[in-house]
């Protein structure tokens, strides 16, 4: 543990090459904390008294973090390439594991940060929500965070890995928000022209066991409905129609709520997510261990 | 020991590096010379582990860099020609940075850290931010950089490519100072009165094949079997000129410049018998010396200006 958290990228990515910029740019940082402490407070004041409810404010955190995700990762190699610092980095004892470790740990803190950052709104979202049971709104609230912090940890890794392959920061920026945009919009745009605007999510109400959730988990991906599925925007508005217990408030009706529970709806994206990073991530460590002999 | 056996790069039908072999000792400073795209930056970068050779390997104190790379790595400094350095931290932080990077124990660092400082001539800049330093300074802190884990064998590509005289000259003094330390440096350049002063040993590289290596003085006798005499004379040329042309050793006299430039086969004795000779049947002569040859006389003899 000690070791890993000695090491001397992990250090220098997250602490050493910023500690000091503020100092020496103090009008830039200052105007940039400034404003997004402004943005941040106007989104409280928003949470606090609009009673926007957890899904509207998780999408906004979400789409926060689509704009910001990208930012946390796009360098992490590209910059290493284009300084000219990779090849003596490649030359030291440092292991893929420390280097890969030093790069997404980076990568994957500054994600918890910002998650840890808008637990806040989160934490309000969830008290003015519209259900007013309580096992609803723990499985709306864990599932929300774990959807985001997926996602994040999603974009960093697809980040890190196109920045080691692609080794141009801005083309690796480019491909990430170019990217999310193609996945967030323009697929389920495609999928909704292509099936006529009929989606046909009405199953849903109609499963009664994990195992038919399972199931239906699996057909989704055969028949290419996984792909609005797993559009965290379009799972976070489905997590409104999630419900336990007495909680009716559903415009769906009870029995969907009841089969997205089964689907384990939010849980299931979110470690489809870090499934995804975690592939990422390997794939990273692979061109590390065997492109550089490392 | 570095021993290079046949080492070969191809890219696809280019031949990059043909079979190159050399070995060298500790204390050798080798001089590696060759036009640009000769194939210097390719041998150096398969020699630090950065690229594999199609065939052929070296050993460095007898372990194979082919094989065994991460055994190699902590063994070998490397300088690329174009580098560049971590901004936002100062100097000191930066050579933390590689000292930990080569698990140097926390302890050692900060003594290892100042010897290295002072070898570089930077210990005034240790607390500069590295990015505010000067094109000398980070060629210095990037040398610091290779030396902090105290390796046996330094490969420095084109080390004084873009250095104002007054750096060039302290990097040239460096370099010697790490060859009188007993390490193994590789310096690759194509400017070659920027080698003369240092190498013992020198290689000339052209289209990937290495033409001659060794030391410099044998090389330059190699080459130097036709000597070229300088006389200059004092009084009429034209009675000498015919009297040169008698000699048995003597293949040509040229007159420039008031002096006569005489192609000469023979040896030391000869050379003096000749001058003997010359004294002795009345010639006035004002001077006499053999022209050395320098890298760039031995470079442009050898080479045809061809890249790979």
């Amino acid at each position: 543990m000690k070791r890993w958290l000695e090491n001397p990228l992990l250090y220098y990515q997250l602490y050493g090459v910023t500690r000091n910029r503020w100092k020496r740019q103090p009008f830039l940082y200052g105007t940039a904390v400034f404003s997004i402490a402004l943005v941040y407070l106007l989104l409280f004041q928003l949470v606090s008294f609009t009673e926007a409810g957890f899904v509207s404010t998780l999408s906004l955190c979400l789409f926060a973090m689509c704009l910001g995700a990208p930012l946390m990762a796009y360098n992490l190699f590209s910059l290493e390439y284009e300084k000219q610092t990779w090849e003596t980095l490649a030359l030291t004892r440092l292991t893929a594991k420390e280097i890969l470790w030093g790069k997404w740990g980076t990568a994957l803190m500054r994600v918890a940060g910002f998650t840890v950052l808008v637990l806040p709104l989160l934490l309000l979202g969830i008290h003015t929500d519209i259900s007013n049971d309580l096992a609803t709104k723990l499985y709306r609230f864990v599932a929300g965070v774990l959807m985001l912090f997926g996602w994040g940890a999603l974009i960093v890794s697809l980040g890190m890995w196109l920045s080691f392959k692609l080794r141009r920061t801005l083309t690796t920026a480019s491909a990430l928000y170019a990217g999310q945009v193609f996945a967030l919009m323009l697929l389920p745009l495609l999928l909704f022209i292509f099936t006529g605007g009929d989606v046909p999510i009405e199953f849903i109400g109609a499963i009664q066991s994990y195992r038919e959730g399972i199931y239906w988990w699996i057909a989704s991906f055969l028949n290419a409905w996984a792909l609005l599925f797993l559009n965290p925007f379009w799972a976070v508005y489905q997590l409104n129609l999630i419900g336990f217990g007495d909680d009716f408030l559903f415009p769906r009706g009870e029995s969907y709520g009841v089969g997205l529970r089964y689907m384990g709806w939010g849980f299931v994206q979110g470690g489809v997510y870090l499934a995804l990073a975690l592939l990422f991530a390997g794939l990273t460590y692979r061109g590390l261990k065997y492109a550089w002999r490392k | 020991m570095l021993d290079v056996q046949r080492l070969r790069k191809e890219y696809g039908d280019l031949v990059a590096v043909k079979d190159i072999a050399f070995q060298l000792q500790p204390g050798d400073v080798f001089g590696f010379i060759g036009p640009n795209g000769a194939g210097k930056t390719t041998t150096i970068k398969m020699l630090a582990t950065l690229l594999e050779p199609t065939a052929g390997t070296a050993t460095l104190n007898g372990i194979d860099i082919v094989r065994y790379p991460e055994e190699v790595r902590p063994l070998l400094g490397y300088m690329p020609d174009f580098f560049g350095l971590y901004e936002g931290i100062t100097v000191t932080e930066y050579l933390e940075f590689f000292a930990a990077a080569y698990r140097i124990p926390k302890a050692q660092r900060a003594a290892i850290i100042e010897n290295v400082l002072a070898l570089t001539d930077l210990t005034v800049k240790k607390d500069a931010y590295v990015e505010t330093l000067s094109r000398g300074m980070q060629q210095r802190l990037c040398l610091a950089k290779s030396l902090v884990h105290d390796p046996i064998l330094l490969l420095l590509d084109e080390p004084a490519s873009g250095l104002d005289p007054r750096a060039r000259i302290e990097i040239k003094e460096l370099i010697r100072e790490l060859g009188a330390m007993g390490k193994i440096v590789l310096v690759s350049s194509h400017i070659l009165p920027e080698l003369a002063d240092f190498c013992n040993k020198i290689g000339i590289i052209e289209k990937g094949e290495l033409l001659v290596w060794g030391a410099v003085d044998e090389i330059v006798s190699q080459l130097q079997a036709n000597r070229v005499l300088e006389i200059k004379p004092l009084g009429e040329m034209e009675p000498l000129i015919q009297r040169l042309e008698r000699e048995s050793h003597v293949h040509g006299v040229e007159q420039r410049n008031g002096s006569l430039y005489v192609h000469f086969a023979g040896g030391l004795e000869e050379q003096a018998d000749l001058l003997a000779a010359l004294i002795r049947d009345g010639y006035r002569i004002a001077a006499f010396r053999e022209e050395s040859l320098d890298l760039e006389d031995v470079f442009m003899q050898i080479t045809k200006g061809e890249v790979s």
